[in-house]
């Protein structure tokens, strides 16, 4: 008989949202790796095989909902499906590109079913490699980075004879230890007694807006509520646009130069500049919360696991206008600081809580803005493939959950690519642009002065 | 397993040095690669191995095993 266990917090926040926005899109995740070079895909379709063995996660399926609408989890113990080859070498980069995009728009329906999806690509230019699309239930992005060099590393030992990779850590014994921990009364009640507390220190968390008040606005006059401190949420255009932006190398090491010497995090940092913007737009508004993602990935065992561990809290902070930078980014860092204490929490709590305290209506949120800082850069860490180019790609789902949701990561070249993943029906190409704008003129005016006070920095922006 | 060794065996699986080879001296963040969230996530994770209640100020000054340790031993005292 099969084993099967409840969702972890992590797992069941990508399942609410396939609930509330009726579509599995909206928990997609999908990226190519590929070499310039030939690969023998004969061999690369026996690595994925037993890379499906070795990372558990891949063999994970759920059952069909019950009657109240939860489901389950549970592993296959083999999965020996063939690995299709798809030949692009046709195209152009960007068609090839644009054909992954689609797939990575396709949804993985129904129960009781493979969640994962690979196929290998022989794209233009010379480039060689696979194409992974997986329900977010499954894992995360670190979890595929992970993946991906595992499977590079199996490739390389086979082809070159390259050192066989070590084992992965076991997806079902991290998993029941994460429900353990989430079953422990004491520390259910340590989390929860933190949340509650900031509640009560605090009271209701006021809604900012990338577009200013006027959206709150809306929602006051739409809910008949001239007191309302949540805004609505998008539920039916769900469309997302993505627009990046690169960072150069030489400011980028000013803002890691920076964190470094203050002993801020890098996150703290990026908090700063996003919940500043948000105050700047929305007439100095000191209360601002933002949705924080959190790897949740400290052990061995957590980090080659694979698994969905990436999981969302809100970052609230209180700042005043006489408030220096730095101190202001403390104050940040110190609030993440218990957050990361509290990170076995399941955050849906945290809403349960607001709902109950507040009367926060159905389809309301405090928060427009969601920051994920990825310090993983994405790409294949093999010394066999060091000198060999590579093309890696991140694929948007295509459904945002969020009506902007920036996810900040490292490029090669030493700088920081700012990707602004945004709701069309809301938002447009401009607004990223403000935002980008003003995110970079507050950071690099607060590093320059660290002791310039927030009031004075939204000011001179 | 003393306290000691079971501390160190927890530190082990947020570094890459082995128990046996930490000293009092090794700091989590520069010498043992911590992160912020690696180092919260290890405090909780003493609380509830040690079933003790840290004085979060505090525990975050900690800078040192050889801190973490006697903050440990000082509380299940």
């Amino acid at each position: 008989m099969r084993k099967e266990y409840p969702l972890t917090a992590a797992q069941n926040m990508h399942y609410q949202w396939i609930r509330e926005y009726k579509t599995q899109q909206v928990s997609g995740v999908s990226i190519v790796a590929s070499l310039k070079a030939p690969l023998d895909f004969g061999l690369l379709k026996k690595c994925i095989q037993l890379e499906i063995q070795r990372y558990g996660c891949m063999r994970l399926r759920f059952t069909k909902p019950d009657e109240k609408g939860e489901i389950r989890q549970y592993l296959i113990k083999h999965d020996a499906r063939d690995i299709p080859l798809k030949d692009m070498s046709g195209m152009s980069l960007a068609e090839a590109d644009d054909v992954m995009q689609n797939w990575a728009y396709q949804t993985l329906d129904g129960d009781n079913r493979p969640m994962c999806e690979v196929v290998m690509v022989k794209l233009p230019e010379g480039f060689n490699g696979f194409f992974v699309h997986m329900d977010h239930r499954l894992i995360d992005s670190c979890g595929l980075v992970v993946m991906v060099n595992d499977l590079m590393s199996l490739y390389t030992h086979y082809r070159f004879g390259a050192e066989y990779p070590a084992d992965l850590a076991d997806f079902e014994s991290v998993l029941t230890n994460d429900l353990q921990k989430a079953n422990n009364e004491k520390r259910f009640a340590k989390d929860k007694k933190f949340w509650d507390d900031q509640l009560d220190a605090l009271g209701e968390p006021l809604y900012s807006d990338i577009q200013g008040p006027s959206v709150l606005e809306e929602a006051r006059k739409k809910h008949k509520n001239p007191k309302l401190r949540a805004a609505d949420i998008e539920r039916k255009q769900l469309f997302v646009a993505v627009k990046d932006y690169i960072l150069e190398p030489e400011p980028t090491k000013g803002l890691i130069d920076f964190c470094m010497n203050h002993q801020l995090s890098m996150t703290n940092l990026l908090l700063l500049g996003i919940r500043t913007y948000l105050s700047k737009v929305n007439n100095g508004q000191e209360d601002i919360t933002i949705e924080n993602f959190i790897s949740r990935r400290s052990t061995h065992d957590e980090w080659t696991s694979g698994g969905s561990r990436t999981i969302m809290f809100p970052c609230r902070t209180v700042i005043t206008p006489d408030t220096e930078f730095l101190a202001a980014a403390y104050e940040i860092q110190n609030v993440q600081n218990r957050i990361y204490m509290h990170s076995n929490y399941d955050p849906a709590l945290i809403r349960e809580e607001m709902k109950k305290r507040y009367g926060t209506p159905e389809d309301t949120t405090y928060e427009s803005c969601y920051l994920t800082y990825q310090p993983m850069p994405v790409h294949v860490d093999n010394p066999f493939l060091q000198n060999i180019e590579m093309h890696s790609k991140w694929f948007a789902n295509g459904a945002a959950t969020k009506k902007m949701y920036l996810t900040v990561s490292h490029t090669p070249e030493g700088g920081m690519n700012f990707s602004y993943h945004y709701q069309t029906a809301c938002l447009t190409e401009k607004d990223m642009e403000l935002l980008y704008y003003y995110m970079m003129r507050i950071l690099f005016t607060g590093i320059s002065r660290p002791d310039i006070k927030i009031g004075e920095l939204m000011e001179i922006v | 397993m003393n306290r000691a060794a079971e501390f160190k065996k927890i530190v082990a699986q947020y570094c890459s040095v082995a128990a046996k080879e930490m000293k009092d001296e090794m700091r989590f963040r520069e010498d043992l690669g911590f992160s912020s969230l690696d180092f919260m996530s290890f405090l909780g994770e003493l609380e509830d191995t040690f079933d003790v209640e840290l004085e979060q100020e505090s525990a975050v000054q900690v800078r040192t095993i050889g801190d973490a340790l006697q903050m440990l031993e000082e509380l299940a005292a």
